[in-house]
């Protein structure tokens, strides 16, 4: 297709730029490895889980690192080129109005890959944590897929605020779902009242999957189904604000 | 190219539009526009500001919609006549990606356009091959204008469109960038452009369209707009007394304006007139029987033109 063709210019210069970015890959790549080797020094298992610390922290700051990359980038640029123009500017092109969201989606991705795999090795060569071949090779794949989903919602942020509105809301969001999904301490040291709600979000399935995948299951379906509904939510957001966008512009 | 105004009657428009219309709450942007450009034109777009010259851009290149009316690119819709690459455009209010090289932009508008050019041409002909690795967001004014000229010319698009394109750019830059743009329209491009700078306009477009308020005041060569205002000023000076009333009845004035000249004498006036058959007028003027000194019979610039046009539309819609 034409189309897909021409898209591939874009995506191409959003992943060198993404890689040239040291500041964003370095609290992307670097930031969550750091965290594990701060936390995952106590030992003993995570309540509910019979999972070690190590090993639950692994999972945990894997899909940390994912979510920074993919949400923190793609929102501010997003709203940052809306503003001065480059939008505008290639509404010009050829390139499909999906083109871009797409583009800067495979920034994003290019950038979590690395995120989740250096937790890994981390984990792997300073913790001793030792998992079967097939759950390593799930756990980056179920992570990689899963931050889909997070970074559909940094496009409808980026969409959706604008000017100084978006630095704010991007965190607020990024630190909420950080913390009340239980990536940062397990949502099971929160109280009850707490853990009810923090289920309910997609983070906290987000990281269930990488857990069911450690303990040897397969991913639960209600976290399966609850990350497929914020996806589409997200992503249908997205499309929705973008369409608003485009007739303003 | 000897048979231009025959090909021009026969082809498709480049561009069409046919009762436009676009309102922003209230304030009617375009109002009722209707135009038609032909393959090969060289064509400015002239008002002041508000005139509705962006909207008229950005309802040709498929960024707003119409309310009313309809808006055809070769023979089909804005975005299609883009998606076939058959039209290049810069906008002022077009952005450029951050923390990217100008090459690798530049690179990014070739592969985005169906018919590209190859990157180190676009790069040589739009002046830019030493800022080539230059970042993006590092980039001059007058230098952020070269590259946007850059990706409006990435491939071999049939019409060109320009916002204010020189905006930023110092004289010799500016006469650097219109020559680059006479060679696009001397290979049978179509070229549109919004400007400012009356004399660009009247330096470089074979077609003038005035916009005032949304709808078109004027259309014609810049010949034709300035014999629209009133083709030529004549001035004289008038010793001692003078009767106003015969020099106001004089033929083909469009304007008159008496003045004392501040002469030693105390008494002498100027007269200022405008008017559409200079000829006539001056011959008239003898007539009269009086003796003017100083005459000078000069064309009207297309700027005045301008303005005498927009000020006369201005006093007809106050009354």
């Amino acid at each position: 297709m034409l189309s897909t063709f021409a898209s591939r210019g874009l995506i191409k210069l959003e992943l060198t730029r993404a890689l040239r970015n040291r500041k964003f890959l370095f609290f992307s790549v670097i930031y969550p490895s750091v965290i594990f080797l701060l936390v995952s020094n106590q030992t003993g298992t995570v309540d509910g889980t019979g999972l070690s610390i190590a090993k639950y922290v692994m999972v945990s700051m894997a899909s940390f690192g994912a979510l920074t990359a993919v949400l923190m980038g793609n929102s501010e640029r997003i709203a940052k080129e809306r503003e001065n123009g480059w939008v505008r500017q290639l509404r010009l092109t050829p390139l499909p109005g999906r083109g871009y969201v797409l583009a800067k989606t495979a920034g994003a991705a290019v950038v979590s890959l690395p995120s989740i795999v250096v937790v890994f090795i981390v984990a792997a060569v300073l913790k001793d944590v030792r998992l079967d071949a097939w759950q390593w090779l799930a756990l980056t794949g179920a992570i990689w897929a899963g931050s889909l989903v997070f970074a559909a919602l940094g496009v409808a942020i980026g969409y959706l605020a604008s000017g100084d509105a978006v630095r704010p809301i991007t965190m607020i969001v990024y630190f909420g779902l950080s913390i009340l999904g239980g990536l940062w301490f397990p949502s099971t040291t929160f109280p009850t009242w707490l853990q009810d709600i923090a289920k309910w979000l997609p983070t906290h399935a987000y990281a269930a999957l990488g857990q069911a995948i450690e303990q040897s299951q397969s991913p639960h379906a209600k976290d399966v189904t609850l990350l497929v509904v914020y996806f589409a939510l997200f992503a249908g957001g997205a499309a929705w604000l973008y369409r608003k966008d485009t007739l303003k512009a | 190219m000897g048979g231009m105004t025959t090909t021009a009657v026969t082809a498709t428009p480049v561009v069409g539009f046919e009762q436009v219309t676009k309102s922003y709450g209230s304030v009617r942007a375009v109002d009722g526009l209707s135009l038609v450009l032909r393959p090969g034109e060289t064509v400015a777009l002239l008002g002041p500001n508000g005139a509705g010259k962006s909207t008229t851009l950005d309802l040709l290149l498929g960024l707003k919609q119409a309310d009313t009316g309809k808006v055809e690119v070769f023979g089909t819709s804005p975005r299609g006549a883009i998606v076939a690459g058959r039209v290049g455009a810069m906008l002022q209010s077009g952005g450029l990606m951050d923390e990217v090289t100008v090459g690798e932009l530049v690179k990014l508008a070739c592969d985005l356009h169906p018919k590209p050019y190859k990157v180190a041409d676009v790069i040589a002909r739009a002046g830019i091959a030493q800022i080539a690795d230059r970042k993006v967001n590092k980039l001059s004014g007058g230098q952020a204008q070269r590259v946007r000229f850059a990706l409006a010319t990435a491939g071999d698009s049939d019409l060109i469109v320009l916002d204010e394109p020189t905006t930023g750019m110092d004289v010799s830059a500016r006469q650097a960038f219109w020559a680059t743009m006479r060679e696009q329209a001397d290979q049978g491009r179509t070229v549109l452009f919004a400007t400012h700078y009356l004399e660009e306009a009247d330096a470089i477009a074979d077609r003038v369209l005035v916009l005032h308020r949304g709808r078109l005041l004027a259309d014609g060569t810049s010949a034709e707009i300035k014999a629209k205002a009133g083709a030529r000023r004549i001035a004289f000076d008038l010793d001692g007394e003078i009767d106003e009333a015969p020099i106001r009845s004089l033929p083909f004035l469009t304007s008159v304006t008496v003045s004392n000249s501040g002469s030693a004498a105390g008494s002498g006036h100027t007269i200022r007139i405008q008017s559409t058959d200079a000829d006539a007028t001056v011959h008239a003027l003898y007539g009269l029987g009086v003796y003017p000194r100083n005459l000078e019979v000069a064309g009207l610039g297309l700027e005045q033109a301008f303005v005498a046009i927009t000020e006369a539309e201005e006093a007809k819609q106050s009354c």
